[in-house]
């Protein structure tokens, strides 16, 4: 064994001293012949005899040199460095092709790496938790209402937690926002509540003090507080004696009895500052929670999915009211992480799956018109005895090292891509996307990527040119070969496919941003320039009782109005755009509900008087909200116009009256509709509810106010304004409408350009593969072309037959492309729910852009064919 | 005299390894001149076989080689058996020399 190890190094090495070797061969043998032919003369032999008779008895001087050349190297590595010479000698030949290849193939696999690198980050890295492969996610899902990720009750946590068998631990946490104040100014920090067991369950012990305790989680239990390593660093530049201080948290004293160690995350939102013990809350009709599971060893998602599913369905029987329909939807935690991100990610691999795709078939089209000049090579060196699989082993040698090569500048590439994604995202806070390096997943992937490619068009470009029929290529002159029909169908075939995917990406480019000029040009029914919007938080505690709350919004209003520069200010529960708005059922005085026990529903917001004139919204009947509504006059409310054509088609319904929670409420008011969730959904109805009459449960409250010149500019003033009106309330956020307009379009508009960016590479790409199978066809044809010139026929018909050609194959492309565009479009829904899949104008458009790209593309070479002098043509010959 | 005889596949190393050990380091056709001279001609070893088989054996470890002056002046280059190679050797005669009995024995049963 030790000694074929040895033989093998030594032939190994033999390999690269070759030379050396050889040559010493060389001279050994010439000393042996020369005292062979010593010997000879000695025994008496005249010279010429005596070198005939030591040639003799060496036997073949060649065969010996042969024999021993195979015994120097190994066969196997020898051919592979032989082939792997003759690429690289192959590809410095022809560098423009190298080059095109190489920049089209770093291309493709950079943008493969850089998003596989992105979901290698977010979706496949285990989460930093121990056995993070057994963590779960329990959803409860709505059967009536179709959702499959909701909030569950705590009482029905607890029954699943004793009920399960799979899942080892269960543990229950929501996410809160807590207002955090000192006596002077209050802020509000993102916060976990979570049930005692939820930091043993995801096997993280904490930096510094302890984790909750069992009884903690129980009613009337002291406040202890856990600290994020942030907030411990940020606030209390990390002393370690902050174990048993006080925090004021939500206007209660906490007792800070942990700290968590750096990177520990549970929110999958924003990362949590605090944690606070979650506490027992008996309602099951009230749905809070999201709730974790650890899997135990050996049980599958599936497994356990069917067992939850079982209990699920007790739990259903035991309370047919408030758990109708409510059952158990278990994922593997790291997907529900990423939440949507993970759709866009999919969509965006698939996207740049088919720029590869693209990529691979350009560089295979190069290869093609390549291999059909040197289709004489090939038939030469078959002729002189090559066999053909040693003939196809050199092509795909060839392929394989330009790919490999492509995908190690790919990778480069893909570290600037990566980059400015990561960047692009960041907006977004997608969860552990900041960690996308290149890691040795990322490193494999290229790899194989790359490998896939070389062998994907090294048998592409073998199956052409692989098996030349001989007599036939040696005939021609070389540059006649034309691979005979099958190459040239296969390489028609190759530019109707990448047409067709080009298509796909600039059908699904195109209807996402007409999507996004639909929205852009889509009035949202308020003003947004000269007005700021405050948000602030209020604690439910502290405004309990309505006078207080009315005494703080007119306050509030007061001191708005006061700083300089602001002409009005008013209050709103949930801005345009916000989407926060909920649904609630209420009847109409007079109508019958729609059907027995179902009520109207429509969305509920509440507004102070003067919101509409300050937002800009026209009031079509009735007014607005005055001063003079109070709590002691008629309670009014406002509609909007979405509201009046529903439930009134065919009246202005001032001074009809609603029923809302068994109050009466007058309508005097008909206003235009604003877009409550985004730009791409209508308006839908919307009753307003008056802050001064009405206590509503929102622990959030939007102030805007209109200014008179750049609201930027005040922004800093009204926020110190609003923060003194009440140090214990929280301003959240301060940003100017203008932001919030733009903000709605962000997601879309980041998701369009990306796409765009990566269709308009396609189209690129593909434009260059049409434009070197058209130049190749015409140069392949210029023989053809003399004679049709030389037998009549005009310019201008050599350039239409050149020009169809390319048109034809685009046409086809087009063809293939357009049922598969609209598969793609409709799985844009999931990026901006606005899209409309088939959307004809889009369709055309793009059929029509990828033409007139594919003319130009054929005009080039349709040009020259019309230059093709018929002499000079008919010379070949 | 008898008909000659080609080298058997197989022992050529033998035969080598063994010419190497009596005579000490010797040059290709040296190694070629002995083991014809030994076999009183009956071998008809065709001498362009024995380089491969050299290189062989080098590649195996059991010889080694240096180029040097032959006895008339000549650079030449000189084999020399290695320790393992003088293992090898003893190892490959006692094989041979037990299958050599075996069929001489297995001829005279026969006969």
């Amino acid at each position: 064994m030790m000694e074929s190890v040895r033989t093998l190094v030594v032939r190994f090495l033999g390999l690269f001293r070759r030379r050396r070797l050889e040559g010493e061969l060389d001279a050994e043998l010439r000393s042996h012949l020369e005292m062979a032919v010593e010997r000879n003369l000695a025994q008496g032999m005249d010279r010429e005899q005596a070198c005939r008779q030591a040639l003799r008895d060496f036997g073949g001087l060649e065969q010996t040199r042969q024999i021993y050349r195979e015994r120097l190297g190994l066969p196997f590595l020898d051919t592979l460095l032989q082939d792997l010479r003759f690429a690289l000698r192959m590809l410095r030949k022809s560098p423009g092709f190298t080059s095109v290849a190489l920049l089209t193939l770093a291309l493709g696999i950079g943008a493969n790496t850089a998003i596989f690198s992105a979901i290698n980050a977010v979706l496949l890295r285990p989460l930093p938790f121990p056995n993070a492969h057994r963590l779960v996610f329990v959803w409860a899902t709505d059967g009536q209402r179709g959702i499959k990720e909701d909030v569950s009750s705590y009482p029905n946590f607890e029954d699943w937690k004793a009920q399960s068998k799979t899942l080892d631990r269960l543990a229950a946490f929501t996410t809160r926002s807590a207002t955090l104040s000192n006596g002077e100014e209050a802020e509000l920090v993102p916060a976990v509540q979570g049930t005692p067991g939820i930091f043993e369950l995801l096997g993280v012990s904490p930096e510094l003090g302890r984790t909750f305790r069992q009884d903690e989680g129980e009613p009337g239990s002291s406040h202890v507080l856990i600290l994020s390593d942030a907030f411990w660093k940020q606030r209390f530049a990390g002393r370690t004696d902050v174990i048993g201080q006080t925090l004021r948290v939500n206007e209660e004293a906490y007792t800070i009895v942990g700290v968590m160690p750096s990177g520990f995350r549970i929110s999958r939102e924003r990362p949590e500052q605090v944690y606070a013990p979650l506490v027992r809350d008996p309602d099951r009709g009230h749905g809070f929670l999201m709730v974790l599971g650890r899997l135990r060893p050996g049980v599958s998602i599936r497994e356990a999915q069917t067992e939850m599913s079982t209990i699920a369905r007790r739990i259903e029987e035991a309370y047919p009211n408030g758990n109708r329909g409510v059952g158990v939807n278990i994922v593997p935690l790291v997907d529900a992480m990423a939440g949507d991100a993970k759709t866009g990610m999919m969509i965006f691999l698939g996207v740049v799956s088919l720029v590869l795709l693209i990529a691979c078939t350009n560089v295979a089209n190069l290869m093609l018109a390549r291999g059909a000049s040197r289709m004489k090579e090939i038939a030469v060196r078959a002729a002189l005895g090559a066999e053909r699989q040693r003939i196809l082993r050199q092509l795909l040698t060839e392929t394989t090292v330009l790919a490999l090569a492509g995908g190690a500048a790919g990778l480069l590439a893909s570290h600037w891509i990566s980059r400015a994604l990561v960047e692009s995202l960041k907006q977004f806070d997608v969860p552990r996307l900041a960690d996308t390096h290149t890691d040795t997943a990322v490193l494999v992937f290229t790899f194989a990527v790359s490998l896939f490619t070389g062998i994907f068009f090294g048998a592409v470009f073998g199956f052409s040119v692989g098996s030349p029929r001989l007599a036939e290529a040696l005939h021609q002159s070389g540059h006649q070969a034309t691979g005979g029909a099958r190459g040239r169908r296969l390489r028609s075939g190759l530019v109707v496919a990448e047409t067709a995917m080009a298509l796909v990406l600039l059908a699904s480019a195109g209807v996402l941003l007409k999507s996004i000029l639909v929205m852009r040009r889509t009035a949202p029914g308020f003003h947004t320039e000269n007005r700021l919007a405050i948000e602030f938080w209020l604690l439910p505690k502290r405004f309990s009782s309505d006078s207080r709350r009315i005494q703080f919004f007119r306050l509030a209003l007061a001191r708005a109005e006061a700083v300089h520069g602001v002409q009005t200010a008013a209050l709103i529960a949930d801005l345009p755009l916000g989407g926060g708005l909920d649904s609630l059922s209420f009847h109409i005085a007079g109508k019958l509900d729609p059907a027995p026990g179902k009520p109207f529903q429509s969305l509920f917001n509440v507004a102070s008087s003067g919101y509409f004139a300050t937002m800009g919204v026209p009031i079509h009947a009735g007014r607005e909200f005055s001063e003079h509504d109070s709590a002691d006059t008629t309670p009014v409310v406002i509609i909007n116009e979405a509201a009046r054509r529903r439930f009134w088609p065919d009246e202005i319904p001032l001074g009809k009256q609603i029923s809302l929670d068994a109050n009466l409420l007058t309508v005097v008011g008909v206003v235009g509709d604003t877009r409550q969730t985004s730009l791409g959904v209508a308006p839908r109805p919307e009753i307003f509810l008056n802050y001064m009459q009405s206590s509503p449960k929102w622990s959030w409250l939007v102030m805007v106010a209109r200014t008179e010149g750049d609201p930027a500019a005040i922004s800093a003033a009204l926020k110190s304004a609003a923060q003194r009106v009440d140090p214990n309330v929280p301003v959240t956020r301060i940003l100017p409408l203008d932001d919030v307009l733009a903000l709605s379009l962000a997601q879309p508009q980041l998701w369009a350009a990306l796409l765009a960016v990566f269709a308009s590479l396609a189209l690129v790409l593909a434009a260059v593969g049409l434009y070197g199978v058209v130049a190749y066809l015409v140069a392949q044809r210029t023989h053809e072309m003399g004679i049709r010139m030389a037998l009549g026929a005009n310019r201008s018909d050599v350039f239409s037959l050149v020009v169809r050609q390319g048109l034809g194959l685009t046409l086809g492309g087009t063809l293939v492309g357009m049922p598969c565009a609209l598969g793609a479009a409709r799985l844009l829904v999931h990026l901006v729910p606005s899209v409309r899949a088939g959307d004809p104008a889009t369709l055309t458009g793009v059929s029509a852009l990828l033409l007139s790209i594919a003319f130009a593309a054929s005009y080039i070479p349709a040009r020259r064919a019309t230059r093709v002098d018929p002499i000079v043509a008919l010379r070949y010959e | 005299m008898p008909p000659r005889a080609e080298v058997l596949q197989g022992t050529l190393d033998l035969l080598v390894l063994k010419t190497l050990d009596t005579m000490g380091p010797m040059h290709g056709f040296g190694i070629a001149q002995r083991i014809q001279q030994v076999s009183e001609d009956v071998l008809r070893l065709n001498q362009g076989t024995l380089y491969p088989a050299l290189l062989r054996l080098e590649q195996r470890g059991w010889i080694s080689s240096r180029w040097g002056i032959s006895e008339n002046n000549r650079s030449a280059k000189f084999y020399s058996l290695t320790r393992t190679g003088r293992r090898q050797l003893r190892d490959e005669a006692a094989g041979w020399n037990q299958m050599a009995a075996v069929i001489n024995r297995v001829l005279k049963a026969s006969s």
